[in-house]
Protein backbone atom coordinates (compact mmCIF):
# COMPACT_ATOMS: atom_id res chain seq x y z
CA UNK A 1 0.00 0.00 0.00
CA UNK A 2 3.01 2.39 0.71
CA UNK A 3 4.52 1.66 -2.83
CA UNK A 4 0.93 2.72 -4.11
CA UNK A 5 1.01 6.29 -2.42
CA UNK A 6 4.75 6.79 -3.46
CA UNK A 7 3.75 6.00 -6.62
CA UNK A 8 0.88 8.46 -6.44
CA UNK A 9 3.46 11.06 -5.33
CA UNK A 10 5.77 9.98 -8.58
CA UNK A 11 2.73 10.38 -10.91
CA UNK A 12 1.84 13.84 -9.48
CA UNK A 13 5.34 15.05 -9.67
CA UNK A 14 5.78 13.45 -13.37
CA UNK A 15 2.39 14.86 -14.43
CA UNK A 16 3.83 18.40 -13.90
CA UNK A 17 6.94 17.65 -15.92
CA UNK A 18 4.61 16.02 -18.81
CA UNK A 19 1.96 18.59 -19.34
CA UNK A 20 5.42 21.04 -19.69
CA UNK A 21 7.57 18.85 -22.28
CA UNK A 22 4.07 17.21 -24.01
CA UNK A 23 3.44 20.78 -24.50
CA UNK A 24 6.50 22.35 -25.27
CA UNK A 25 6.85 19.45 -27.93
CA UNK A 26 3.49 19.92 -29.57
CA UNK A 27 3.88 23.43 -30.16
CA UNK A 28 7.60 24.35 -30.62
CA UNK A 29 8.06 21.15 -32.43
CA UNK A 30 11.56 20.70 -30.50
CA UNK A 31 11.66 17.71 -28.42
CA UNK A 32 13.70 18.71 -25.78
CA UNK A 33 15.38 16.08 -24.66
CA UNK A 34 17.49 18.92 -22.16
CA UNK A 35 14.16 18.99 -20.15
CA UNK A 36 15.53 16.93 -17.72
CA UNK A 37 18.68 18.84 -17.09
CA UNK A 38 16.68 22.27 -16.70
CA UNK A 39 14.46 20.30 -14.06
CA UNK A 40 17.49 19.50 -11.84
CA UNK A 41 19.24 23.23 -12.74
CA UNK A 42 15.60 24.91 -11.48
CA UNK A 43 15.34 22.62 -8.35
CA UNK A 44 19.44 23.62 -7.30
CA UNK A 45 18.23 27.26 -7.54
CA UNK A 46 15.29 26.91 -5.56
CA UNK A 47 17.81 24.82 -3.02
CA UNK A 48 20.00 27.99 -2.85
CA UNK A 49 17.56 30.84 -2.35
CA UNK A 50 16.28 27.97 0.26
CA UNK A 51 19.44 28.35 1.78
CA UNK A 52 19.64 31.61 2.23
CA UNK A 53 16.69 31.53 4.97
CA UNK A 54 14.33 31.84 2.79
CA UNK A 55 10.64 29.38 3.05
CA UNK A 56 11.23 26.68 0.34
CA UNK A 57 7.38 26.89 -0.95
CA UNK A 58 8.50 30.92 -1.69
CA UNK A 59 11.98 29.48 -2.89
CA UNK A 60 10.14 27.47 -5.31
CA UNK A 61 9.33 30.50 -7.53
CA UNK A 62 13.35 31.07 -7.90
CA UNK A 63 13.37 28.04 -9.95
CA UNK A 64 9.66 28.46 -11.80
CA UNK A 65 11.74 31.29 -12.95
CA UNK A 66 15.08 29.46 -13.68
CA UNK A 67 13.28 26.69 -15.88
CA UNK A 68 11.45 29.24 -17.54
CA UNK A 69 13.87 31.62 -18.27
CA UNK A 70 16.52 29.01 -19.53
CA UNK A 71 14.24 27.36 -21.58
CA UNK A 72 13.76 30.87 -23.39
CA UNK A 73 17.33 31.04 -23.87
CA UNK A 74 17.53 27.47 -24.88
CA UNK A 75 15.22 28.10 -28.09
CA UNK A 76 15.94 31.51 -28.69
CA UNK A 77 19.69 30.98 -29.34
CA UNK A 78 20.17 27.39 -30.02
CA UNK A 79 17.28 25.96 -31.27
CA UNK A 80 16.13 28.65 -33.32
CA UNK A 81 18.66 28.91 -35.00
CA UNK A 82 19.09 25.47 -35.83
CA UNK A 83 16.28 24.89 -36.80
CA UNK A 84 15.63 28.10 -39.38
CA UNK A 85 19.07 26.41 -40.92
CA UNK A 86 16.24 23.99 -42.49
CA UNK A 87 18.14 20.43 -40.91
CA UNK A 88 16.65 17.56 -40.68
CA UNK A 89 14.43 17.27 -37.50
CA UNK A 90 17.27 14.93 -35.82
CA UNK A 91 19.69 17.46 -35.29
CA UNK A 92 17.86 19.56 -33.12
CA UNK A 93 17.04 16.28 -31.43
CA UNK A 94 20.44 15.26 -31.49
CA UNK A 95 21.95 19.39 -29.83
CA UNK A 96 19.39 19.00 -27.25
CA UNK A 97 21.29 16.10 -25.97
CA UNK A 98 24.15 17.65 -25.86
CA UNK A 99 22.44 20.17 -23.93
CA UNK A 100 21.42 17.79 -21.57
CA UNK A 101 24.91 16.87 -21.12
CA UNK A 102 26.37 20.40 -20.65
CA UNK A 103 23.30 21.16 -18.28
CA UNK A 104 23.56 18.33 -15.99
CA UNK A 105 27.66 17.83 -15.52
CA UNK A 106 27.95 22.12 -16.23
CA UNK A 107 25.93 22.21 -12.91
CA UNK A 108 27.92 19.33 -11.22
CA UNK A 109 31.29 21.09 -11.99
CA UNK A 110 29.06 24.29 -9.81
CA UNK A 111 27.81 22.33 -7.46
CA UNK A 112 29.75 19.58 -6.13
CA UNK A 113 29.31 15.80 -6.67
CA UNK A 114 27.54 15.60 -3.13
CA UNK A 115 23.86 14.92 -2.33
CA UNK A 116 21.61 18.12 -0.79
CA UNK A 117 18.49 18.97 0.96
CA UNK A 118 15.98 21.69 1.49
CA UNK A 119 15.73 23.06 5.26
CA UNK A 120 12.50 21.99 5.75
CA UNK A 121 10.75 18.56 6.84
CA UNK A 122 7.96 16.30 5.18
CA UNK A 123 5.42 18.44 7.44
CA UNK A 124 3.71 16.26 9.84
CA UNK A 125 1.50 13.43 8.45
CA UNK A 126 -2.01 12.68 7.38
CA UNK A 127 -4.14 9.73 7.12
CA UNK A 128 -5.40 9.84 4.06
CA UNK A 129 -8.38 7.42 1.79
CA UNK A 130 -6.17 4.56 3.69
CA UNK A 131 -2.59 6.20 2.78
CA UNK A 132 -0.59 7.68 4.68
CA UNK A 133 0.76 10.67 3.41
CA UNK A 134 3.28 13.87 4.70
CA UNK A 135 1.92 17.31 4.02
CA UNK A 136 4.62 17.64 1.60
CA UNK A 137 2.88 15.15 -0.43
CA UNK A 138 -0.33 16.82 -0.03
CA UNK A 139 0.87 19.82 -1.41
CA UNK A 140 2.67 18.59 -4.02
CA UNK A 141 -0.64 16.68 -4.89
CA UNK A 142 -2.33 20.14 -4.75
CA UNK A 143 0.04 21.66 -7.08
CA UNK A 144 -0.33 18.94 -9.23
CA UNK A 145 -4.29 19.42 -9.35
CA UNK A 146 -3.95 23.12 -9.95
CA UNK A 147 -1.59 22.89 -12.53
CA UNK A 148 -3.88 20.37 -14.54
CA UNK A 149 -6.69 22.32 -14.56
CA UNK A 150 -4.47 25.13 -15.01
CA UNK A 151 -3.35 24.46 -18.18
CA UNK A 152 -6.74 22.77 -19.38
CA UNK A 153 -8.22 26.56 -18.92
CA UNK A 154 -5.16 27.97 -20.51
CA UNK A 155 -5.82 25.79 -23.49
CA UNK A 156 -9.62 25.27 -23.85
CA UNK A 157 -11.14 28.46 -22.16
CA UNK A 158 -7.99 31.46 -23.37
CA UNK A 159 -7.17 33.10 -26.90
CA UNK A 160 -3.55 32.14 -25.92
CA UNK A 161 -4.82 28.46 -25.27
CA UNK A 162 -6.02 28.33 -28.30
CA UNK A 163 -3.73 29.40 -30.50
CA UNK A 164 -0.98 27.49 -29.08
CA UNK A 165 -3.52 24.84 -29.88
CA UNK A 166 -3.90 25.98 -33.43
CA UNK A 167 0.01 26.67 -34.12
CA UNK A 168 0.52 22.93 -32.86
CA UNK A 169 -1.83 21.58 -35.16
CA UNK A 170 -1.25 23.56 -38.35
CA UNK A 171 1.20 26.45 -37.56
CA UNK A 172 1.07 27.53 -41.79
CA UNK A 173 -2.85 27.86 -41.05
CA UNK A 174 -2.18 29.95 -38.15
CA UNK A 175 -0.09 31.95 -39.79
CA UNK A 176 -2.97 32.32 -42.50
CA UNK A 177 -5.41 33.24 -40.31
CA UNK A 178 -3.15 36.01 -38.85
CA UNK A 179 -1.53 34.32 -35.39
CA UNK A 180 1.86 35.65 -34.95
CA UNK A 181 3.26 31.88 -34.88
CA UNK A 182 6.53 33.10 -33.26
CA UNK A 183 5.67 34.95 -30.50
CA UNK A 184 3.18 31.76 -29.68
CA UNK A 185 6.13 29.50 -29.78
CA UNK A 186 8.14 31.97 -27.29
CA UNK A 187 5.64 32.08 -24.78
CA UNK A 188 5.40 28.49 -25.33
CA UNK A 189 9.01 28.22 -23.69
CA UNK A 190 8.23 30.49 -20.95
CA UNK A 191 4.80 28.34 -20.07
CA UNK A 192 6.46 24.76 -20.53
CA UNK A 193 9.74 26.08 -18.83
CA UNK A 194 7.81 27.69 -15.97
CA UNK A 195 6.18 24.12 -15.89
CA UNK A 196 9.44 22.29 -16.02
CA UNK A 197 11.27 24.39 -12.98
CA UNK A 198 8.10 23.73 -11.29
CA UNK A 199 8.08 20.08 -11.74
CA UNK A 200 12.07 19.87 -11.02
CA UNK A 201 12.24 21.77 -7.34
CA UNK A 202 8.99 19.60 -6.43
CA UNK A 203 10.96 16.36 -7.74
CA UNK A 204 13.46 17.14 -5.54
CA UNK A 205 11.56 18.02 -2.65
CA UNK A 206 9.86 14.87 -2.84
CA UNK A 207 13.01 12.61 -3.33
CA UNK A 208 14.40 14.56 0.11
CA UNK A 209 17.94 14.40 -0.96
CA UNK A 210 19.07 15.39 -4.38
CA UNK A 211 22.38 15.90 -6.57
CA UNK A 212 23.39 17.26 -9.78
CA UNK A 213 22.92 13.98 -11.70
CA UNK A 214 19.34 13.32 -10.22
CA UNK A 215 17.28 13.88 -12.75
CA UNK A 216 19.54 12.21 -15.44
CA UNK A 217 17.57 9.28 -16.51
CA UNK A 218 13.64 11.17 -15.91
CA UNK A 219 13.94 11.74 -19.64
CA UNK A 220 12.84 7.76 -19.87
CA UNK A 221 9.77 8.82 -17.62
CA UNK A 222 8.96 11.75 -19.65
CA UNK A 223 9.40 9.76 -22.42
CA UNK A 224 7.22 7.19 -21.79
CA UNK A 225 4.48 9.16 -20.12
CA UNK A 226 4.39 11.56 -23.09
CA UNK A 227 3.89 8.73 -25.34
CA UNK A 228 1.79 6.62 -23.33
CA UNK A 229 -0.83 9.44 -23.42
CA UNK A 230 -0.16 10.61 -27.19
CA UNK A 231 2.49 13.40 -27.85
CA UNK A 232 0.90 16.46 -27.54
CA UNK A 233 -2.32 15.55 -25.76
CA UNK A 234 -2.40 17.05 -22.18
CA UNK A 235 -4.81 15.27 -21.15
CA UNK A 236 -3.21 12.24 -21.96
CA UNK A 237 -0.27 13.37 -20.48
CA UNK A 238 -1.86 13.34 -17.12
CA UNK A 239 -3.14 9.51 -17.95
CA UNK A 240 0.36 8.81 -19.13
CA UNK A 241 2.63 10.08 -16.19
CA UNK A 242 -0.25 8.36 -13.58
CA UNK A 243 0.15 5.28 -15.12
CA UNK A 244 4.17 5.45 -15.47
CA UNK A 245 4.14 6.75 -11.88
CA UNK A 246 2.17 3.79 -10.41
CA UNK A 247 3.70 1.27 -12.63
CA UNK A 248 7.06 2.38 -11.88
CA UNK A 249 7.14 2.43 -7.97
CA UNK A 250 4.52 -0.63 -7.47
CA UNK A 251 7.08 -2.63 -9.58
CA UNK A 252 9.97 -1.33 -7.97
CA UNK A 253 8.20 -2.32 -4.73
CA UNK A 254 7.66 -5.97 -5.88
CA UNK A 255 10.85 -6.24 -8.07
CA UNK A 256 13.39 -3.92 -7.76
CA UNK A 257 13.89 -0.28 -7.01
CA UNK A 258 16.85 -0.51 -9.90
CA UNK A 259 14.76 -1.54 -12.65
CA UNK A 260 12.68 1.35 -12.52
CA UNK A 261 13.01 3.43 -15.38
CA UNK A 262 13.68 -0.11 -17.11
CA UNK A 263 9.87 -0.73 -16.47
CA UNK A 264 9.15 3.00 -18.24
CA UNK A 265 11.46 2.34 -20.85
CA UNK A 266 9.29 -1.18 -21.74
CA UNK A 267 6.51 0.26 -22.03
CA UNK A 268 7.79 2.91 -24.01
CA UNK A 269 9.06 0.33 -26.47
CA UNK A 270 6.13 -1.34 -26.10
CA UNK A 271 3.49 1.50 -26.97
CA UNK A 272 5.92 2.41 -30.06
CA UNK A 273 5.06 -0.54 -31.47
CA UNK A 274 1.21 -0.62 -30.97
CA UNK A 275 0.26 2.58 -30.49
CA UNK A 276 2.92 5.60 -31.84
CA UNK A 277 0.10 8.32 -31.67
CA UNK A 278 -0.92 7.29 -27.88
CA UNK A 279 -3.81 5.97 -26.08
CA UNK A 280 -5.50 9.10 -26.57
CA UNK A 281 -3.68 10.50 -29.39
CA UNK A 282 -5.39 9.97 -33.22
CA UNK A 283 -2.84 9.26 -35.99
CA UNK A 284 -2.55 12.55 -37.46
CA UNK A 285 -4.61 13.54 -40.81
CA UNK A 286 -3.00 15.43 -43.83
CA UNK B 1 -27.90 38.85 -44.48
CA UNK B 2 -28.34 40.27 -41.14
CA UNK B 3 -24.10 40.97 -40.92
CA UNK B 4 -22.49 41.94 -44.31
CA UNK B 5 -19.87 38.44 -45.60
CA UNK B 6 -17.11 39.95 -46.83
CA UNK B 7 -15.80 43.79 -46.84
CA UNK B 8 -15.78 45.44 -49.70
CA UNK B 9 -13.22 43.68 -52.35
CA UNK B 10 -9.93 45.40 -53.27
CA UNK B 11 -8.06 44.82 -56.57
CA UNK B 12 -5.00 41.79 -56.03
CA UNK B 13 -2.69 42.27 -58.95
CA UNK B 14 0.55 40.45 -59.58
CA UNK B 15 3.50 41.92 -61.76
CA UNK B 16 6.20 40.08 -63.34
CA UNK B 17 5.45 37.46 -60.30
CA UNK B 18 8.72 34.74 -60.11
CA UNK B 19 8.38 32.92 -57.03
CA UNK B 20 9.08 29.05 -56.09
CA UNK B 21 11.66 26.90 -53.84
CA UNK B 22 14.69 26.99 -51.91
CA UNK B 23 15.65 30.50 -54.72
CA UNK B 24 14.88 27.68 -57.84
CA UNK B 25 11.68 29.57 -59.35
CA UNK B 26 8.63 27.08 -59.83
CA UNK B 27 6.38 30.19 -61.69
CA UNK B 28 7.79 33.04 -63.79
CA UNK B 29 6.69 35.76 -65.61
CA UNK B 30 3.22 36.38 -63.97
CA UNK B 31 1.13 39.22 -64.60
CA UNK B 32 -2.88 38.54 -63.67
CA UNK B 33 -5.48 40.76 -61.86
CA UNK B 34 -8.31 40.10 -59.96
CA UNK B 35 -11.20 42.62 -59.83
CA UNK B 36 -14.18 42.87 -56.74
CA UNK B 37 -17.42 41.30 -57.62
CA UNK B 38 -15.83 38.65 -59.75
CA UNK B 39 -14.69 35.27 -60.06
CA UNK B 40 -11.03 34.79 -61.68
CA UNK B 41 -9.88 31.32 -61.94
CA UNK B 42 -6.43 29.46 -62.42
CA UNK B 43 -6.71 26.01 -64.47
CA UNK B 44 -3.43 23.87 -65.67
CA UNK B 45 -2.27 20.65 -66.05
CA UNK B 46 -0.82 19.04 -62.32
CA UNK B 47 2.42 20.23 -61.16
CA UNK B 48 2.17 23.64 -63.66
CA UNK B 49 2.63 25.76 -59.97
CA UNK B 50 -1.03 26.99 -59.39
CA UNK B 51 -0.56 26.04 -56.01
CA UNK B 52 2.75 27.91 -55.96
CA UNK B 53 1.35 30.95 -57.06
CA UNK B 54 -1.22 30.84 -54.80
CA UNK B 55 1.34 30.68 -52.03
CA UNK B 56 3.69 33.39 -53.40
CA UNK B 57 0.41 35.69 -53.77
CA UNK B 58 -0.26 35.23 -49.83
CA UNK B 59 3.38 35.10 -48.22
CA UNK B 60 3.93 31.20 -47.57
CA UNK B 61 6.14 30.80 -50.79
CA UNK B 62 9.18 33.67 -51.74
CA UNK B 63 8.32 35.65 -54.22
CA UNK B 64 11.84 35.86 -56.34
CA UNK B 65 10.84 38.57 -58.84
CA UNK B 66 8.13 41.19 -59.80
CA UNK B 67 5.35 42.47 -56.92
CA UNK B 68 2.17 41.55 -55.53
CA UNK B 69 -0.30 44.61 -54.48
CA UNK B 70 -3.86 44.59 -52.96
CA UNK B 71 -5.51 47.73 -53.65
CA UNK B 72 -2.83 49.72 -52.86
CA UNK B 73 -0.90 48.23 -50.53
CA UNK B 74 2.42 45.92 -51.56
CA UNK B 75 2.17 42.57 -49.82
CA UNK B 76 4.67 41.06 -51.65
CA UNK B 77 6.76 38.36 -49.09
CA UNK B 78 4.49 40.09 -46.48
CA UNK B 79 4.82 37.77 -43.49
CA UNK B 80 1.22 35.54 -44.27
CA UNK B 81 -0.50 36.67 -40.79
CA UNK B 82 0.10 40.13 -41.67
CA UNK B 83 -1.75 39.44 -45.11
CA UNK B 84 -4.03 37.84 -43.61
CA UNK B 85 -4.92 41.11 -41.50
CA UNK B 86 -4.43 43.22 -44.98
CA UNK B 87 -7.96 41.40 -45.66
CA UNK B 88 -7.02 38.54 -48.05
CA UNK B 89 -8.32 35.32 -47.19
CA UNK B 90 -6.63 32.11 -48.27
CA UNK B 91 -7.59 28.60 -48.49
CA UNK B 92 -4.92 26.15 -48.88
CA UNK B 93 -5.35 22.94 -51.10
CA UNK B 94 -4.61 20.58 -48.64
CA UNK B 95 -4.57 21.10 -44.55
CA UNK B 96 -7.06 23.53 -45.27
CA UNK B 97 -8.59 22.93 -40.98
CA UNK B 98 -7.35 22.07 -37.49
CA UNK B 99 -8.41 18.80 -37.25
CA UNK B 100 -7.80 18.49 -33.59
CA UNK B 101 -9.63 22.04 -32.70
CA UNK B 102 -14.01 21.92 -33.14
CA UNK B 103 -15.80 23.55 -35.74
CA UNK B 104 -16.06 26.21 -33.48
CA UNK B 105 -12.89 26.95 -32.42
CA UNK B 106 -11.60 26.40 -35.82
CA UNK B 107 -14.05 29.82 -36.59
CA UNK B 108 -12.76 31.73 -33.65
CA UNK B 109 -9.27 30.84 -35.05
CA UNK B 110 -10.34 32.56 -38.12
CA UNK B 111 -10.96 35.38 -35.81
CA UNK B 112 -8.37 35.70 -33.80
CA UNK B 113 -8.13 38.82 -35.21
CA UNK B 114 -10.74 40.38 -34.28
CA UNK B 115 -12.27 41.77 -30.67
CA UNK B 116 -13.78 38.88 -28.56
CA UNK B 117 -16.75 40.64 -28.87
CA UNK B 118 -17.08 40.54 -32.33
CA UNK B 119 -16.29 37.24 -32.77
CA UNK B 120 -19.37 35.79 -31.89
CA UNK B 121 -21.44 37.96 -34.14
CA UNK B 122 -18.87 36.87 -36.76
CA UNK B 123 -19.70 33.20 -36.21
CA UNK B 124 -23.14 33.61 -36.87
CA UNK B 125 -22.80 35.64 -39.92
CA UNK B 126 -20.71 32.45 -41.34
CA UNK B 127 -23.61 30.18 -40.07
CA UNK B 128 -25.70 32.21 -41.86
CA UNK B 129 -23.95 31.18 -45.06
CA UNK B 130 -23.13 27.88 -44.41
CA UNK B 131 -25.83 26.59 -42.15
CA UNK B 132 -24.74 23.04 -42.32
CA UNK B 133 -22.29 23.54 -40.01
CA UNK B 134 -24.37 24.65 -37.39
CA UNK B 135 -25.24 21.25 -36.21
CA UNK B 136 -21.43 20.25 -35.66
CA UNK B 137 -19.94 23.34 -33.44
CA UNK B 138 -18.32 20.60 -31.23
CA UNK B 139 -17.41 18.32 -33.43
CA UNK B 140 -13.30 18.18 -34.28
CA UNK B 141 -12.79 19.09 -37.57
CA UNK B 142 -11.03 16.58 -38.52
CA UNK B 143 -14.11 14.21 -38.11
CA UNK B 144 -16.02 16.37 -40.95
CA UNK B 145 -17.06 15.06 -44.34
CA UNK B 146 -15.04 16.69 -47.52
CA UNK B 147 -17.89 18.79 -48.18
CA UNK B 148 -18.09 19.97 -44.37
CA UNK B 149 -14.44 20.56 -44.16
CA UNK B 150 -14.17 22.83 -46.80
CA UNK B 151 -17.28 24.59 -45.89
CA UNK B 152 -15.41 24.85 -42.10
CA UNK B 153 -12.18 26.42 -44.06
CA UNK B 154 -13.81 29.04 -45.95
CA UNK B 155 -16.27 29.79 -43.19
CA UNK B 156 -12.51 30.15 -41.44
CA UNK B 157 -11.29 33.11 -43.72
CA UNK B 158 -14.99 34.39 -43.95
CA UNK B 159 -14.32 35.11 -39.98
CA UNK B 160 -12.37 38.15 -41.13
CA UNK B 161 -14.39 39.41 -43.84
CA UNK B 162 -11.72 39.64 -46.26
CA UNK B 163 -11.36 41.61 -49.19
CA UNK B 164 -10.06 38.99 -51.08
CA UNK B 165 -10.72 35.36 -51.40
CA UNK B 166 -7.43 33.15 -52.66
CA UNK B 167 -9.10 29.71 -52.87
CA UNK B 168 -6.96 26.67 -53.89
CA UNK B 169 -9.06 24.10 -55.58
CA UNK B 170 -11.67 23.97 -53.27
CA UNK B 171 -13.54 21.11 -54.99
CA UNK B 172 -11.32 18.77 -54.81
CA UNK B 173 -12.06 15.25 -53.64
CA UNK B 174 -15.39 16.45 -53.67
CA UNK B 175 -18.82 14.47 -55.03
CA UNK B 176 -19.59 16.33 -58.41
CA UNK B 177 -22.86 17.51 -56.72
CA UNK B 178 -21.06 19.31 -53.51
CA UNK B 179 -18.51 20.17 -55.71
CA UNK B 180 -21.26 22.12 -57.97
CA UNK B 181 -22.97 23.40 -55.20
CA UNK B 182 -20.04 24.89 -53.78
CA UNK B 183 -18.80 26.13 -56.74
CA UNK B 184 -22.28 28.32 -58.00
CA UNK B 185 -23.94 28.58 -55.13
CA UNK B 186 -21.30 29.62 -52.34
CA UNK B 187 -17.82 30.96 -54.33
CA UNK B 188 -19.87 32.70 -56.76
CA UNK B 189 -21.92 34.05 -53.72
CA UNK B 190 -18.93 35.57 -52.73
CA UNK B 191 -18.31 37.24 -55.64
CA UNK B 192 -21.94 38.62 -56.04
CA UNK B 193 -21.33 39.97 -52.73
CA UNK B 194 -18.58 41.85 -53.64
CA UNK B 195 -15.90 40.14 -52.78
CA UNK B 196 -12.45 39.79 -55.28
CA UNK B 197 -12.25 35.84 -55.76
CA UNK B 198 -9.06 34.57 -57.02
CA UNK B 199 -9.67 30.86 -57.38
CA UNK B 200 -7.83 27.48 -58.67
CA UNK B 201 -9.96 24.80 -60.22
CA UNK B 202 -8.72 21.53 -62.20
CA UNK B 203 -11.55 20.71 -63.72
CA UNK B 204 -11.93 23.62 -66.64
CA UNK B 205 -15.45 23.11 -67.68
CA UNK B 206 -16.66 24.08 -64.05
CA UNK B 207 -14.10 26.78 -64.08
CA UNK B 208 -15.30 28.66 -66.68
CA UNK B 209 -18.97 27.93 -65.74
CA UNK B 210 -18.59 30.50 -62.94
CA UNK B 211 -15.60 32.68 -63.96
CA UNK B 212 -15.58 36.31 -65.21
CA UNK B 213 -12.21 35.45 -66.59
CA UNK B 214 -9.76 32.55 -66.45
CA UNK B 215 -5.96 32.33 -66.57
CA UNK B 216 -4.53 28.99 -67.98
CA UNK B 217 -1.22 28.16 -66.52
CA UNK B 218 1.64 25.82 -67.79
CA UNK B 219 5.34 25.22 -66.71
CA UNK B 220 4.81 27.88 -64.76
CA UNK B 221 3.70 30.85 -66.79
CA UNK B 222 0.75 31.94 -67.93
CA UNK B 223 0.20 30.77 -71.30
CA UNK B 224 -3.20 31.26 -72.07
CA UNK B 225 -5.93 33.55 -70.69
CA UNK B 226 -9.10 35.28 -71.35
CA UNK B 227 -13.13 35.05 -70.31
CA UNK B 228 -14.83 31.72 -70.63
CA UNK B 229 -16.60 33.01 -74.04
CA UNK B 230 -13.22 33.51 -75.60
CA UNK B 231 -11.43 29.80 -74.55
CA UNK B 232 -14.30 28.16 -75.55
CA UNK B 233 -13.82 29.32 -78.79
CA UNK B 234 -9.99 28.68 -78.65
CA UNK B 235 -8.84 25.59 -80.36
CA UNK B 236 -6.10 24.99 -78.14
CA UNK B 237 -7.80 25.23 -74.81
CA UNK B 238 -10.88 22.76 -76.04
CA UNK B 239 -8.20 20.34 -77.49
CA UNK B 240 -6.41 20.58 -74.18
CA UNK B 241 -8.67 21.24 -71.39
CA UNK B 242 -12.52 20.63 -73.04
CA UNK B 243 -11.73 17.83 -75.46
CA UNK B 244 -11.34 15.06 -73.09
CA UNK B 245 -9.81 12.03 -72.90
CA UNK B 246 -5.98 12.11 -72.97
CA UNK B 247 -5.37 15.13 -74.66
CA UNK B 248 -7.35 16.54 -71.17
CA UNK B 249 -4.26 16.26 -69.40
CA UNK B 250 -1.65 17.92 -71.48
CA UNK B 251 1.13 17.15 -69.10
CA UNK B 252 0.45 13.81 -68.01
N1 LIG C 1 7.58 22.55 -50.95
C1 LIG C 1 8.08 22.33 -52.19
N2 LIG C 1 9.42 22.26 -52.38
C2 LIG C 1 9.93 22.05 -53.61
N3 LIG C 1 9.19 21.89 -54.72
C3 LIG C 1 7.85 21.95 -54.60
C4 LIG C 1 7.23 22.16 -53.34
N4 LIG C 1 5.89 22.18 -53.51
C5 LIG C 1 5.69 21.97 -54.83
N5 LIG C 1 6.86 21.84 -55.50
C6 LIG C 1 7.03 21.62 -56.93
O1 LIG C 1 6.54 22.72 -57.64
C7 LIG C 1 5.88 22.32 -58.82
C8 LIG C 1 4.51 22.92 -58.88
O2 LIG C 1 3.75 22.42 -57.80
P1 LIG C 1 2.32 23.00 -57.43
O3 LIG C 1 1.86 22.34 -56.21
O4 LIG C 1 2.39 24.48 -57.43
O5 LIG C 1 1.48 22.52 -58.68
P2 LIG C 1 -0.10 22.55 -58.91
O6 LIG C 1 -0.33 23.17 -60.24
O7 LIG C 1 -0.78 23.17 -57.76
O8 LIG C 1 -0.43 21.00 -58.97
P3 LIG C 1 -1.76 20.23 -58.52
O9 LIG C 1 -2.76 20.41 -59.60
O10 LIG C 1 -1.32 18.81 -58.43
O11 LIG C 1 -2.20 20.78 -57.21
C9 LIG C 1 5.88 20.80 -58.81
O12 LIG C 1 6.89 20.34 -59.67
C10 LIG C 1 6.20 20.44 -57.39
O13 LIG C 1 6.92 19.25 -57.32
MG1 LIG D 1 -2.12 22.55 -56.37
Amino acid sequence: MSSFGFGLISAAVLAIATVGFTMQFAVTNVLNLAYGSIMINSAFVTYYVNEHGVNAWVALVGGVLTGAIASWLLNRFVYTPFQKRNLAPITVVIVSLGIDLIGTFGLQAIVGGGYVSFTQNQGREYHFAGLLLSSLQLIVMGICVAVLVGVHGLLKYTRLGKAMRATSANKNLARNSGIKTQFIISTTWLISGALCGLAGTVFAMNAGVFEATSAQLYIVLLLAAMFLGGPGEPYGAMFGALTIGLATEVSAAYINPDYKDVIAFIALIVMLMFRPFGIFGSEKTN
Amino acid sequence: MSVELSKKGLVLTATGLAAGYDGRAIVSGITIEATPGKVFSIVGPNGSGKSTLLKSLVGVVKVLEGSVKVGDTSITNMPPEEVAKIGVGYVPQIDDVFPPLSVKENLEIGGYLLKRSEIHERIDAVLEFFPRLKVMMTRKAGKLSGGERKMLAMGRVLMLSPSVLVLDEPTANLAPMVATQLLEEYIRGFANFGSTVLLVEQRAKAALRISDHTYVLGGGRVVLEGAPSDLENNPIFVESFLGGGAAARPKE
